[in-house]
């Protein structure tokens, strides 16, 4: 497992004060902020806690029973050399609280302290701290090359990828891009541009499942005014905005076959027309395809053409499913969950072992877009600074029975799925209605008539 | 058919000089949680937390008071006081819940206006509804939020106070709506 998942803290504070009552007024207010608080009223105590749990500031008494505050601190600073300490200190020791400073302490409150002055200090304290981790990762990704443009990968057969991309990025040749959805087919697409000669140019993406045939000619190609009905005006078409850059053919498997054979055209003229045109304009792109499909099947059963596959498959690059790179998955996860939790402006900063390990048995069938969705989420639903099973949307025991009983994929009706998805998101969800309505996008009497409907059971 | 006795919150106002506002207050709180308020007395003073050196009431002191004298049939109980409130730790509060327990208070002593202009009048209202919001919110299990204009976010400052909105984001308000049903 990557070490850098490791070591890390929840977002945990220690108090250590001699007196009851400012042990609870203090972890009473600090609970209210949602941190997560454990006491002790002796240095000892303290000393022994943290050589066994990890916190992610601790506010120290100067005066103590038994070792004091100043002693307690220097000895913390043994144990934990990088742990923030605040002390606290009554009015007649300041002397005290600024030889503690000396001694490494970050900063120290006068009894009692003014609220503002309290939430700022904290709120300074874990920042920096956040920051820190933010700089020490994106130094390691560097260090340990694992980033590629925007591609997030440690594995062997990923490394593999970013030594293709960076081989043929330079070349003007046609690339076929495999995968299953959502394994990164367009960051791949967009680095090989960014490594390429055409850099400089444009970048245009396709979906060319998305339009029905007439609609995707002219997205395609272009039109000329009154080229068909609709056709009011003249319009350029993407390969023509993609003119010096790239143009990347996503889902170029549900083309169809009359489209084909116009690419494989343009593909061997590099000249194309718009709809209703006659004017030739000359191919000045490059082409990156994209599929999920097996196209050599697709091929056997006669619905994608050879020749065009060998067209677009000058060089073609793998990308492997998640489930097979699963050494990817903390650096992936961590990845999102820093992206995720600054977007957010939570202070989520890690994930519990139980939910890595969850993570690491799920066999991810939306691949490293189902990872990202599902850490998105975690950070919004998540109470604390760490990311807890309950927080993911995802369960082992359901979710990897992708395969019906006769072990083949069975295809369901749209009603069979609704009522498996509603059931797995309550589940997910612990049947909290409100949530899982509001996951769903219904409102929670819409909900309640499908769950009745339905019949399902908590 | 059977009736269903409808949850209520009770608010206990304690010998406050101005108590204008209070008709608003209930209005709004049953507004915003969807549920009953009534104006009860579980407390007549608060003398008992009076602090002799600080020259101020002990807020966790009363909030214990309360939640052992305020009748079961209320769901929570809210108290307002203009008298300053403080806990051992910090040098005041503007108020303070039992996190997921049954008691809040709050004090209109630094939510006050600085003239008595309407417009001053309308700010100091709606500051004692946003405490009192926030206070319940915590008795709901709800903690601070990130979310500068939501209820349940930390104000450092009146400023900041009359900056955030009388709603909860969408996140406490789905964490409350759970803890309401
Ligand atoms: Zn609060
Ligand atoms: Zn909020």
């Amino acid at each position: 497992m990557n070490k850098t998942m490791e070591n890390k803290t929840c977002a945990r504070i220690l108090i250590v004060d001699d007196e009851l009552i400012i042990r609870e007024s203090l972890a009473g207010w600090l609970k209210r902020d949602g941190y997560s608080i454990v006491t002790v009223e002796s240095g000892e105590k303290a000393l022994e806690i943290i050589s066994k749990e990890s916190f992610d500031l601790v506010f120290l008494d100067i005066k103590l029973e038994g070792i004091d505050g100043i002693e307690t601190l220097s000895k913390i600073r043994e144990i934990v050399p990088e742990m923030p300490v605040v002390m606290i200190t009554a009015y007649g020791s300041i002397n005290t609280a600024v030889e503690a400073m000396k001694k490494g302490a970050v900063d120290y409150l006068l009894k009692p302290f003014e609220p503002d002055e309290l939430s700022l200090l904290i709120e300074k304290i874990l920042t920096s701290k956040a920051r820190d981790l933010e700089n020490l990762y994106l130094k390691e990704t560097i260090k340990d090359r694992i980033r590629f443009d925007r591609l997030i990968a440690q594995s062997k057969n990923m490394q593999g990828v970013f030594d293709l991309i960076k081989r043929v990025a330079p070349l003007e040749c046609t690339v076929l891009i495999t995968g299953e959805t959502g394994t990164g087919k367009e960051l791949v697409a967009r680095a090989i541009h960014s490594h390429s000669q055409r850099r400089e140019g444009p970048f245009v993406a396709i979906n060319c499942g998305a339009f029905p045939e007439q609609l995707m000619e002219s997205e395609i190609f272009g039109h000329e005014r009154g080229a068909f009905t609709d056709a009011k005006e003249q319009r350029r078409g993407k390969l023509e905005l993609a003119n010096g850059g790239t143009i990347f053919l996503d889902e170029v498997g549900e083309l169809s076959f009359k489209m084909q054979v116009n690419f494989l055209r343009v593909l061997e003229e590099k000249l194309f027309y718009r709809v209703g045109g006659s004017r030739p304009i000359s191919l000045d792109c490059r082409v990156i395809a994209a599929t999920n499909r097996d196209l050599k099947k697709a091929i056997r059963e006669g619905i994608f053409r050879e020749d065009l596959f060998y067209r677009l498959n000058v060089f073609s690059i793998h990308l492997p499913p998640l489930r097979e790179r699963k050494e990817d998955i903390p650096l992936l996860a961590r990845h999102f969950l820093m992206k995720f939790s600054k977007e957010t402006n939570k202070h989520v900063e890690n994930i519990s072992r139980d939910a890595l390990d969850l993570m690491m048995i799920y066999d991810w069938p939306g691949n490293v877009r189902e990872l990202k969705n599902a850490i998105e989420r975690a950070v919004v639903i998540c109470r604390g600074s760490q990311i807890r099973p309950q927080d993911l949307p995802i369960s082992v025991g359901e979710s990897n029975k992708r395969e019906g009983p006769d072990g083949s994929t069975k295809l369901l009706p749209l009603k069979e799925i609704e009522k498996r998805y509603i059931k797995q998101v309550l589940d997910d969800t612990n049947w909290n209605i409100s949530l899982s309505s509001k996951v769903l996008g219904i409102d929670r009497s819409t909900l309640y008539k499908k769950i009745k409907k339905y019949n399902l059971k908590h | 058919m059977e009736k269903i006795p409808s949850p209520c919150i009770g608010i206990n106002p304690i010998k406050l000089k101005d108590s204008s506002f209070l008709q608003g207050l209930l209005k709004e709180i049953k507004n915003s949680l969807g549920v009953q308020t009534k104006i009860i007395t579980v407390l007549n003073d608060i003398e008992f937390a009076y602090h002799e050196g600080r020259g101020q009431y002990y807020s966790t002191r009363i909030l214990e008071e309360l939640n052992r004298l305020t009748p079961d049939k209320y769901l929570r109980v809210l108290a307002i006081t203009d008298k300053d409130l403080f806990i051992p730790i910090l040098t005041y509060v503007y108020g303070e819940a039992q996190l997921d327990g049954r008691a809040a208070i709050i004090s209109t002593n630094r939510l006050m206006p600085q003239n008595r202009s309407p417009k001053e009048l309308m700010k100091f209202s709606s500051r004692i509804i946003k405490e009192a919001l926030h206070e319940l919110g915590h008795t709901f299990g709800l903690t601070h939020c990130r979310d500068k204009r939501c209820i349940m976010h930390y104000c450092r400052t009146l400023r900041e106070v009359d900056e955030k909105q009388t709603k909860f984001c969408f996140f406490c308000e789905t964490l409350l709506m759970d803890k309401l049903k």
